[in-house]
């Protein structure tokens, strides 16, 4: 239990990667009527990525405890690279995280170290706050664990959607039970996305709100992430710019770099 | 002449003597009893001896390296490890002066622990070094280096302002981290106030395995350490007591824990005691496991040492009945010459006796010569075992010491005897139907 504390700080982090509830992309998505549910899902995870992207944004951790805002930098190339650095608060500036394939590494400017995380400090859920590490660990593979179908294709609530299930491949390793996504048709954006567990209870909710238009497409600036048996407390990501397909060398994703751009 | 004398206690020297010859008419067979009554005596004693230092060091596992006769924590605490469930400093305070006892104050903390390209997950326990010496040896259980959790003098680093504290650390943690006396560690948590805590901190000294989940991720730090990294100022997780051995554990628990609700009813603040009360419990509740264990030795060395006895027994009954019938002929003779049946079975009854006596002297004095050898050196298993063994959670160390109380020859000589008579008294029980008539024909 105690151990699963430390999660915290790259579960915070993982919230923020524009990765967390999707997949990767190969192939960009077209508007037109989608058939299949895995280009559908692949669309969704480029909406925050692209080929690469560059973002500042918030998260707000609410607990029963305390409440933080911090503020960051993303930046991002491929579905493999990722770079995160904390701007503020004064205690967290400077934090930086570096995701390469499977590997994290953490920048700690206070004593000027640079961490790699061990895979299984990633795995599994972790207490007191509300995303699970394997939310950045099988980000990659989500396409692989899972068998996405559209379950559902109309009105509901006023709004058209798509309802995409996913379920777990046999043997898959993950924690979830089933993932529903609901996508709004017109825009091609996601509107929640609902985590069952293993019993089929629902675990946790995210909400996509504050959807704006960048460049083609519409991205949801403001993520909510509510766990179900803690009802009064979140995650909130506010993305406050999101640029894409800029020109990022690979070197901004080196262990060279997390210690020198400090 | 002397057998006519009916008066008891001029008797009784002659029987007795008789007896004790009789016992070495056959030489070999009375030795060969002898052997196996002893060998069993001896053997329910060292047995007894190794049971009970496996008690011992169990009950040493449980109360000095770590836990403390009692221990003090917030029930939610105790629930699921809640890191916001603390009891403030003024509770310490207040039972110090309250109470006679040593008290030794804990925070605990998780983090990840990081040194050179390692890195794994960890539980900090910070301690001040100096009330806990009081309750518990942790901090002599050094294997390597010392147990230093002050500040380090440091120098070239960029940062010339940052504290490096001392930590000591789990055995099979420094193995994995492959980290030795003077090395870095960095550690990184979950701060309370939600920041991101992390510090560098020397490597001191390497514990010996004490218990198989704290040797893989125990560091032992101070609490000024801990509160620099996750800024837990106004409290403490877990106090752990150490009241005197020879003190009722359970009166001390009960009187405890008054105290205890007392001082919470008094100081209702914006910590709710009445919803998460401060429980107090002894070792034997925290580790239920071991307390259940040393009960269960302590019935077994009866069930055991009845068995080994009651076998050698069997020998005993054997070498009675090969005595009385080789003598049929000759207690035929006592008893037509007018000596009394029961004097008779008397008779018989004490060479049982003496040859259990006999056994028991030997046995006794085999017993005690091994199992002070085995207090002294015990039993080696370092060669195969060098960190010792894990059975259900409980480190054993590699040489197993014996712990012998004379209490365990005490009984171990009662119960041979009490068997080895009853065995006797089956075959003797034939003479006090001899047919003088019939056996002297």
């Amino acid at each position: 239990m105690q151990a699963s504390i430390q999660h915290g700080f790259f579960a915070r982090i993982m919230a923020i990667l524009p990765v967390v509830v999707l997949t990767l992309v190969t192939q960009p998505a077209t508007s037109a009527e989608f058939k299949d549910a895995n280009a559908l899902m692949r669309h969704i995870d480029r909406l925050w990525r692209s080929d690469s992207s560059q973002a500042s944004l918030s998260m707000t951790v609410q607990t029963s405890h305390y409440k933080r805002t911090m503020k960051m930098e993303s930046w991002s190339k491929g579905k493999d690279m990722s770079l995160i650095i904390i701007r503020a608060p004064k205690k967290d500036r400077g934090i930086a995280t570096l995701k390469v394939k499977e590997n994290i590494w953490n920048y700690l400017p206070k004593i000027n170290r640079v961490t790699k995380v061990p895979p299984s400090m990633m795995s599994g859920s972790w207490m007191g706050s509300h995303f699970t590490n394997d939310d950045l660990v099988k980000e990659n593979t989500f396409e692989d664990d899972y068998v996405s179908k559209i379950t559902f294709s109309g009105k509901r609530d006023g709004i058209v959607i798509y309802e995409v299930t996913s379920t777990p491949r046999p043997d898959a390793p993950v924690v979830w039970g089933k993932v529903v996504t609901k996508i709004e048709k017109t825009r091609l954006t996601p509107l929640v996305a609902l985590y069952y567990d293993e019993g089929g209870r629902l675990a946790r909710t995210m909400r996509f709100e504050n959807v704006k238009k960048t460049g083609s497409r519409y991205v949801p600036m403001r993520l909510v992430l509510t766990p179900e048996d803690k009802p009064d407390e979140s995650t909130v990501i506010n993305y406050h710019e999101i640029k894409f397909d800029m020109n990022l060398p690979d070197r901004i994703f080196s262990l060279q770099n997390l210690q020198k751009r400090q | 002449m002397i057998i006519k004398n009916n008066n008891f206690g001029g008797r009784l020297p002659m029987l007795i003597f008789i007896a004790w010859r009789n016992l070495w008419r056959n030489r070999m067979r009375s030795i060969l009893t002898i052997s196996a009554l002893a060998g069993g005596l001896a053997l329910m004693i060292v047995y007894t001896t190794l049971i009970q230092g496996m008690s011992r060091q169990m009950i040493n596992f449980a109360t000095n390296i770590s836990i403390g006769h009692l221990q003090i924590h917030r029930q939610s605490y105790i629930d699921d490890q809640d890191i916001y469930a603390t009891m403030p400093w003024v509770l310490l305070n207040h039972l110090e002066k309250k109470r006679a006892y040593k008290f030794a104050p804990r925070i605990y903390g998780a983090g990840l622990g990081a040194a050179g390209n390692l890195s794994t997950g960890i539980m900090l326990k910070a301690i001040d070094p100096e009330k806990e010496r009081q309750v518990t040896t942790i901090l002599d259980y050094i294997r390597q280096g010392k147990a230093n959790l002050d500040l380090v003098p440091h120098s070239g680093l960029d940062n010339s302002a940052l504290d490096i504290y001392g930590v000591v650390v789990g055995a099979q943690l420094a193995k994995n981290l492959k980290i030795s006396p003077g090395d870095e560690l960095i550690i990184i948590t979950q701060a309370v106030d939600g920041s991101i805590g992390n510090g560098l901190f020397q490597v001191s000294g390497i514990l010996k395995p004490i218990e198989p989940n704290f040797d893989r991720t125990g560091v032992l730090m101070s609490i000024p350490a801990i509160q620099s990294l996750i800024y837990l100022e106004n409290g403490f997780h877990e106090l752990a007591v150490s009241i005197d051995e020879k003190d009722d554990l359970t009166e001390r628990k009960q009187s405890l824990q008054e105290d205890v609700s007392t001082w919470s009813k008094n100081n209702e603040t914006s910590k709710n005691f009445r919803d998460d009360p401060i429980v107090v419990r002894s070792w034997r509740d925290i580790v239920s496991a071991i307390a259940d264990m040393l009960d269960i030795n302590k019935s077994i060395i009866y069930v055991i040492g009845g068995i080994m006895i009651g076998l050698a027994s069997l020998g005993m009954m054997n070498t009675m009945l090969m005595a009385i019938h080789e003598r049929t002929h000759e207690f035929g003779i006592l008893l037509s010459i007018g000596m009394g049946r029961f004097w008779l079975l008397f008779m018989v009854l004490l060479e049982a006796f003496f040859l259990s006596l006999v056994s028991a002297i030997t046995g006794g004095l085999l017993g005690i010569g091994y199992s002070l050898y085995l207090e002294r050196y015990g039993i080696d298993l370092s060669g195969s075992l060098p960190d010792g063994v894990d059975i259900g959670g409980i480190l054993w160390e590699p040489v197993w010491l014996g712990s012998f109380t004379p209490d365990s020859v005490f009984i171990g000589i009662i119960i041979m005897i009490s068997i080895a008579m009853l065995a006797s008294l089956i075959p003797s029980w034939r003479t006090v139907r001899l047919n003088p008539a019939e056996i002297t024909r």
